[in-house]
């Protein structure tokens, strides 16, 4: 059979082409996605984000950003487990890039991360709510730094599911942070502090990092960068 | 023949470990066998040539397309089928619905003439009755089936397969063999298997690898020649052999260098392969 009448993408303008795949990648691609684990860390977060009104009483701004960062956390937990790919050995041979079907998973996820997170910040009493903008990049960067251990796991090792060790990982660095970064980054203070302004400087600035490593992973290295070969860098 | 695949020097290390070393071989159409022990470097040389993990050094061509480039990487990506040694799935698609997964993958985004390559396929690997019925029902051997289908699809020029009849049955394996001879015909196949009787029976050219390096290129018949004179047969194990066994008949079938008078046997494909191995095959008499 002439397969190779059905294969676009060398009669077609490349970027037409890619498009067209893509369209197509939408619905297998959106059944690829481990949404249970999304729900159940979405599920918590919703939890945690609600601790404070429902355990009644006043809430304190204190009370407020951290259900507000632990809600985050869980989100971030279940994300760790987006780029989870069984198939992934079958598929590593594929000419559709491994960073477009990525960012078409991310993409598919993130529209239903934002109105998780918008009900995430409205269960928070307005009294004690923290500035929205300003906890979305402290919420941004913990979902971008379990993408970035998803993808580096995925880049350096071709990890079918590196969610489990991402979202373990994850954890323990979120319990680990408060003590081991510098005290001069403060970067868990409470709203009211006049430290919350340079603090979420630092946040965006961890933000950067971790979405310049998630891009970084995503793409497929044509050359293995090793001690061995960058010490005799020669290839023949 | 101009080869469809052109590779020379290729290493590549992980760590400590030496997985292959100065690695050189073209491929031309037919089926080529990769023969060669646990831990030889047959799965990294497929994962290489199949630009599913880059080498360390050395370079190689696929078609003409030099792979250590991202556009020259996707031109060959684009003729080619990899069967990985552990396909994985995703177990609530349909055998149909993933090799079509595999097919946009593969960039046939023209959907009928797609469903109709998908169906070829899984008519070929003999699934079109169950393509409907969902992975994670299929057993071993179906699902091996899919993933030879996934390979398939797109009729690449150059077709990657990784002990595809590992853990099948005698008749899964047979099965097995008539694809992989009907898949040989006009491509490129390059096939790894510790089964030394796929290759006497599909490959018209084997390569053997030990520790990460080529041990021997040629025809099935040169490996059979390196072990004539060398096989024999005795009442007991002979201990100057490099590997014996007890046959059947329950006499020793020994492999080495065979005393004098020793009533020797025809050769086969596989005593050529242990003795080519050599401190290998030594550790098969232990």
């Amino acid at each position: 059979m002439p397969v190779t009448a059905t294969r676009t993408a060398g009669n077609t303008p490349a970027r037409e082409a890619r498009r067209g795949v893509l369209l197509q990648l939408v619905r297998p691609v959106a059944r690829t996605v481990p949404w249970w684990a999304l729900a159940a860390g979405g599920g918590l977060g919703l939890l945690a984000a609600a601790l404070p009104r429902l355990s009644g009483g006043e809430v304190t701004p204190w009370a407020g950003v951290n259900a507000l960062r632990a809600a985050a956390l869980c989100f971030a937990l279940g994300a760790a487990f987006l780029l989870d790919d069984p198939a992934r050995q079958t598929t590593a041979a594929v000419p559709v890039r491994r960073v477009l079907r990525h960012a078409l998973r991310c993409a598919l996820v993130l529209p239903a991360a934002a109105v998780w997170w918008s009900a995430a910040v409205l269960l928070v009493p307005e009294e004690a709510r923290p500035p929205a903008g300003d906890v979305t990049v402290e919420a941004a960067t913990a979902l971008a730094l379990a993408l970035a251990g998803a993808a580096f796991a995925v880049r350096r090792r071709g990890a079918g599911r590196p969610g489990q060790a991402v979202a373990a990982s994850l954890l323990v660095a979120a319990v680990l942070a408060p003590l081991l970064t510098p005290s001069e980054w403060s970067l868990f203070t409470v709203p009211g502090d006049p430290r919350w302004a340079d603090a979420h400087g630092h946040w965006t600035l961890l933000l950067c990092a971790a979405l310049l490593a998630v891009a970084v992973c995503c793409v497929e290295p044509v050359r293995r960068r090793t001690l061995r070969t960058l010490r005799s860098p020669s290839r023949s | 023949m101009s080869p469809t695949v052109s590779a020379s020097g290729l290493s590549l290390h992980y760590g400590a470990t030496r997985a292959l070393d100065d690695v050189s071989l073209r491929l031309t159409p037919g089926v080529t066998g990769l023969l060669g022990p646990n831990g030889a470097g047959k799965t990294t040389l497929l994962r290489v040539l199949a630009t599913a993990v880059p080498a360390d050094r050395g370079a190689f061509t696929v078609l003409g397309h030099d792979p250590s480039t991202a556009r020259g990487r996707q031109e060959v990506r684009r003729r080619l089928g990899y069967l990985p040694q552990t396909p994985g799935f995703h177990p609530d698609f349909t055998a149909f619905e993933f090799v079509d997964y595999v097919a946009i993958l593969k960039e046939l985004t023209d959907r009928s003439a797609r469903h109709r390559e998908v169906r070829r396929v899984l008519d070929e690997v003999g699934l079109a009755d169950v393509r409907g019925k969902r992975i994670r029902k299929l057993s071993g051997g179906m699902r091996q089936r899919v993933a030879l289908a996934a390979a398939l699809v797109g009729d690449p020029a150059f077709l990657v397969l990784d002990e595809p009849t590992v853990g099948l049955d005698p008749e899964q394996r047979m099965r097995f063999r008539e694809l992989i001879a009907t898949a040989g015909e006009g491509r490129t196949v390059l096939l790894s298997t510790h089964q030394t009787e796929d290759v006497a029976m599909l490959c018209h050219r084997v390569v053997v690898l030990a520790g990460g390096t080529v041990r021997f290129d040629g025809t099935p018949a040169e490996l059979t020649a390196r072990a004539a004179g060398r096989v024999w047969s005795s009442d007991g194990r002979d201990p100057g052999a490099l590997a014996g066994w007890r046959t059947g008949l329950g006499t020793f079938r020994n492999v080495g260098d065979p005393p004098p008078g020793a009533d020797l046997l025809e050769p086969t494909l596989e005593d050529g392969y242990l003795l080519t191995l050599d401190g290998a095959a030594a550790e098969v008499t232990a």
